[in-house]
């Protein structure tokens, strides 16, 4: 099995130490809200407030080495990255986050299917959102009205006795 | 005669033609819900029980048995082929078997998976039927302490699935044991970093958890790297059957599983996932082909599955003969037993025996009908593969996203006018979070594990503590608790000396763990 | 794979017919819950009985039933067709997560069933009536350690109200909250806890077997043919019931609110929802109109200061 460090050139790398500092900031953020609670008289020796002491604890010990990881260079290599399929899908999955509450679930879904189906390279729009609306009406139907599921409802929905 | 004459009886009357077929019907179903990520076997029960009530109590009963364990298999099967395990017990399995699948072994997975499951299901099954009197007073005995030891030999277990680096595996366990934290403290009914938003006072679901980092992230990191994108998978390469060297690597694995995954399953507090974790560990330490493990050793794939259906079965057993319902889906089968008449708890072998010994015939039939139905499909699963990728891909996030609002579809959020539902936000920052984490080589099941693990072990550890008024002497009070530690030290100790006397290098092992 | 899953799921779909809706009922819980079951019990007698044509649950889980309620509240006012259903354990959980919307932000209709708590303990206990427990918990309140529900719930509720009834300090309570669906049924069988408070069907099965020992019940009768003592008849002067209740959306007419409560007296009288009581085993506690009012703001004060009291609420 491979040594997990195929970073040759072992130079510091420095999205790895923005890892390092977001740990430590999570850490400071556990350790300042839990902080703010108001412990109950009940809880005499081990309450709410220890784990989550100790567990931020471990995160700012984590966020040290990682960073030590970082400076020699640690991390595997990675691969060019591909931001335009990244804001389709993201895209997509906020749309109909967006959409689904007034327009329907097979509304929003379809806009989601068409921009997942962009973001890999698949269009164009005006056929994949068609297809992700009657895919995504068909699995309304049958969920929400064979099923019982309680799915978001819009203007096409309530056209559906 | 009693036990065999009765169990004889409900297997004659299951093995009517029209109460096969509703058995087969209820596999169907269960499967065709359950396979969509998300949809775990909880709610697939949830959602077909209704169902099942038009048919006679024999065929109800059967085809709920099948919607049952349809429901659990369904969600090996996107484990497995699309690395988007549906529900907390199938994440292990997403380890090994969606490496086997990528190389073209996703058939002998998916049938290792299912040969395993019809197995241990078979031998749980007829556990359940004759020692689960036994069984249950040996679980009863566990205690908080114990709970919490047993959860400690968990954590020690956990870093067989950490990969190739210790750090950043060690790393992804404690950002899922800080995700355990959000939510009401169960002890004292605080909010604990809720940050003032009412969404987060039930804390992160595992499942809403599980999907977007497998699935949602997935899809992003295999969308914005240009060699995945092209990269052609192969749906079957060699043959879709076992082979006979997978047979036989198999079968131990099953064994073991099951073995595993029983008693934790009939553990009030053991929890379903728990045992895939000790199974997986299990494997990974006993097999011949450790090398192959995080590269698709069919192994990891039977044991752990092995355990799911053990430990599904296991929870039956504080289900029938206490009326305990120790996880959500078993919470569910009691509101459809009682639907059926039967009426679980210490009376119900000795009031109700024909119905308890037709439900044990109708689990047996429906396990194997689930064997019947599945085989045969491997080969049709496995062409999933072949979906051209923009539309599997679109498609799985359809159904994640369908998943996560069939479980929790409340609109509580609100952008300006628009009210949009917190938990599909909560599966795109995880999403995000999981594409993250795969780009810089951090492994995603341990983030799982430790939002899984760690509320359960503080919850266990503070009522121990509570119930001892502060002694913390009970911890080590029960030969169950310091037999839990012994093991957990072997497993901890033995490696880690062998790699001192190996290498000498203490540093170098911290950074890269290999094993 | 598609073919095979539509032909499925439409046989699921065959199985229920669909109408349009009349009544739209809010299950503030997962599917599979307690007040899910109650809201799909609903369903189902407002349908066969003619009472209402269609009728939809939607379920809003979280917070028990805070954001359901919150939701509900911001979704249907003056929406006459609109129900939730919701219970004892809201009134604890608005105060324990500070929730800004309470029970006064909705238009209660009846209260349906209820359930009593039991405290039990496991049958080689040395406790043998409530007069031995409060003797123990005088002794030495945090020796008596009560397995229940989660934290501010209706059990742990109870057992405050014990202790303060019985003059001991609430806060001294040594309670270990465990997640509901009767983990703490196991603590109690194995002998970890002291004693268990939790509703009567939990223990119920373990009661008749002989495996549990009932004390008492919280409820402010005995049920019909059971030998366990009411805590009044025990000498506690305490009544704590668990009830489930149904609630329409602010701000509709008098008119509209009469219509409803008709409907949901219909529904209660009817024999398919007195059928559905049995099979679930639900106690028939109907209440409806100035009297469920009354009721409704005497728990909710006592709850308030019972929550104050143990140092939950603020």
């Amino acid at each position: 099995m491979s040594l997990g460090e195929p970073n040759l050139s072992r130079r510091p790398d420095g999205a790895a130490f923005v890892i390092a500092l977001v740990l430590a900031a999570i850490a400071a953020v556990i350790i300042w809200q839990t902080s703010l609670m108001r412990v109950p008289p009940i809880q005499a020796k081990v309450g709410p407030t220890v784990f989550p002491y100790v567990i931020a604890a471990g995160l700012l010990v984590l966020s040290f080495a990682t960073a030590i990881s970082a400076f020699r260079g640690q991390f595997p290599v990675r691969e060019k990255i591909n931001y335009g399929p990244i804001a389709w899908i993201v895209g997509g999955l906020l749309a109909q986050l967006l959409l689904i509450s007034w327009a329907g679930f097979s509304i929003g879904t379809a806009v989601l299917f068409g921009f997942v189906a962009k973001g890999f390279g698949r269009g164009p729009l005006w056929l994949s959102v068609p297809i992700g609306f009657v895919l995504a009406f068909a699995i309304w139907f049958i969920f929400s009205r064979g099923l019982q599921l309680s799915l978001p409802t819009g203007p096409i929905e309530r056209l559906v006795p | 005669m009693d036990t065999f004459g009765l169990l004889g009886e409900g297997l004659l009357a299951a093995l009517q033609v029209q109460n096969l077929l509703y058995a087969l019907l209820g596999v169907t179903l269960g499967t065709a819900v359950g396979v969509l990520p998300g949809i775990g076997p909880a709610l697939t029960v949830a959602l077909l029980l209704p169902v099942t009530y038009r048919l006679d109590p024999t065929g109800s009963l059967i085809m709920f048995a099948g919607i049952y364990y349809g429901g659990m298999y369904g969600g090996s099967t996107t484990s497995i082929l699309l690395n988007t395990p549906g529900e907390s017990a199938s994440i292990v399995t997403a380890l090994e078997g969606n490496k086997m699948a990528r190389k073209g072994r996703g058939g002998p997975a998916l049938a290792t998976a299912a040969i395993g499951s019809f197995i241990a299901g078979l031998i749980a099954t007829l556990a359940l039927a004759f020692v689960a009197p036994w069984v249950v007073k040996a679980a009863l005995a566990f205690g908080p302490a114990d709970y919490f030891a047993l959860m400690v030999l968990a954590f020690v277990t956990v870093s067989a699935a950490f990969g190739d680096s210790a750090l950043r595996g060690i790393t992804a366990l404690f950002i899922g044991l800080g995700l355990g934290i959000i939510g009401i403290d169960l002890q004292t009914g605080q909010a604990r970093l809720s940050f003032g938003i009412p969404d987060l006072l039930d804390g992160i679901e595992v499942t809403t958890l599980a999907v977007a980092l497998f699935a949602v992230g997935e899809t992003l990191a295999i969308a914005s790297s240009s060699t995945s994108l092209k990269e052609e998978v192969l749906a079957v390469k060699g043959s879709v059957w076992m082979t006979l060297s997978d047979w036989k690597r198999s079968w131990p694995a099953w064994l073991r599983g099951t073995f595993i995954g029983f008693p934790i399953g009939a553990m009030p507090a053991g929890g379903a996932e728990i045992g895939t974790f000790f199974s997986y560990a299990a494997e990974r330490k006993l097999s011949k082909h450790p090398e192959e493990f995080g590269e698709g050793a069919i192994e990891g794939v039977a044991g752990p599955e092995a355990a799911n259906n053990a430990s599904a079965a296991g929870t039956l057993v504080p289900l029938l003969t206490l009326g305990l319902p120790t996880s959500a889906t078993a919470a569910i089968m009691l509101a459809g037993f009682q639907q059926f008449g039967l009426q679980p708890g210490p009376l119900l072998f000795a009031n109700n025996a024909p119905l308890v010994w037709s439900l044990v015939a109708s689990l047996l039939i429906a396990n194997f009908m689930l064997l019947v139905l599945n085989l045969p499909l491997i080969g049709l699963w496995v062409r999933l593969l072949t979906i051209p990728k923009p539309w599997l891909y679109a498609g799985i996030l359809t159904f994640a996203t369908l998943g996560t609002l069939g479980a929790n579809g409340a609109m509580s959020g609100r952008l300006g006018p628009i009210p949009f539902s917190f938990e599909l936000l909560i599966l795109l920052a995880f999403g995000i979070l999981g594409f993250i984490l795969r780009r810089f080589g951090y492994p995603i099941a341990p983030v799982v594990i430790g939002l899984i693990l760690g509320p359960l072990s503080e919850q266990q550890l503070r009522r121990a503590l509570a119930i001892s008024q502060g002694d913390p002497g009970i911890l080590v009070h029960s030969p169950i608790a310091i037999t839990l530690y012994i093991i957990a030290a072997i497993a901890l100790l033995v490696p880690f000396y062998f790699r001192l006397r190996g290498k000498g290098a203490v540093l170098q092992q911290m950074a890269s763990d290999e094993d | 794979m598609n073919k095979l899953f539509l032909a499925a799921a439409l046989t699921g779909a065959l199985a229920v017919p669909a109408f349009a809706a009349d009544y739209t009922i809010m299950a503030p819980a997962a599917p599979g819950g307690g007040w899910d079951q109650t809201a799909r019990a609903m369903q189902e007698a407002l349908q066969a009985e003619g009472i209402s044509g269609n009728v939809q649950v939607t379920n809003v889980p979280g917070a028990g039933g805070t954001i359901g309620l919150a939701q509900f509240v911001n979704q249907f006012n003056g929406n006459p067709n609109a129900l939730i259903v919701g219970g004892y354990v809201m009134v604890g959980a608005v105060l324990t997560n500070a929730s800004p919307v309470s029970l006064a932000n909705v238009t209660p209709i009846a209260r349906l069933t209820g359930e009593s708590d039991v405290i039990v303990v496991p049958a080689n206990s040395e406790l043998q009536t409530v007069d031995d427990l409060v003797a123990k918990l005088k002794a030495d309140p945090g020796a008596v350690s009560w397995a229940g529900g989660s934290a501010g719930g209706v059990d742990h509720i109870a057992a405050g109200l014990f202790a303060k009834t019985v003059g001991v300090d609430p806060t001294t309570v040594n309670y270990i909250a465990y997640s509901g669906g009767g983990e703490a049924l196991a603590a109690v069988l194995g002998g970890q806890v002291t004693v268990g408070i939790s509703g009567l069907g939990e223990f119920d099965a373990q009661i008749q077997s002989g495996d549990l020992r009932a004390l008492a019940s919280t409820g402010a009768e005995r049920l019909e043919g059971s030998d366990i003592p009411t805590l009044s008849e025990a000498g506690v002067e305490l009544v704590v019931e668990n009830w489930r209740m149904v609630a329409a959306a602010p701000g509709i007419t008098d008119e509209q609110k009469a219509t409803i409560t008709a409907d949901v007296e219909k529904l209660v009288t009817s024999a398919t929802w007195q059928g559905i009581l049995e099979t679930n085993g639900w106690t028939d506690m109907f209440l409806a109109g100035d009297e469920f009012d009354a009721q409704l703001a005497a728990d909710i004060s006592a709850t308030e200061a019972i929550l104050k009291d143990i140092g939950l609420v603020q």
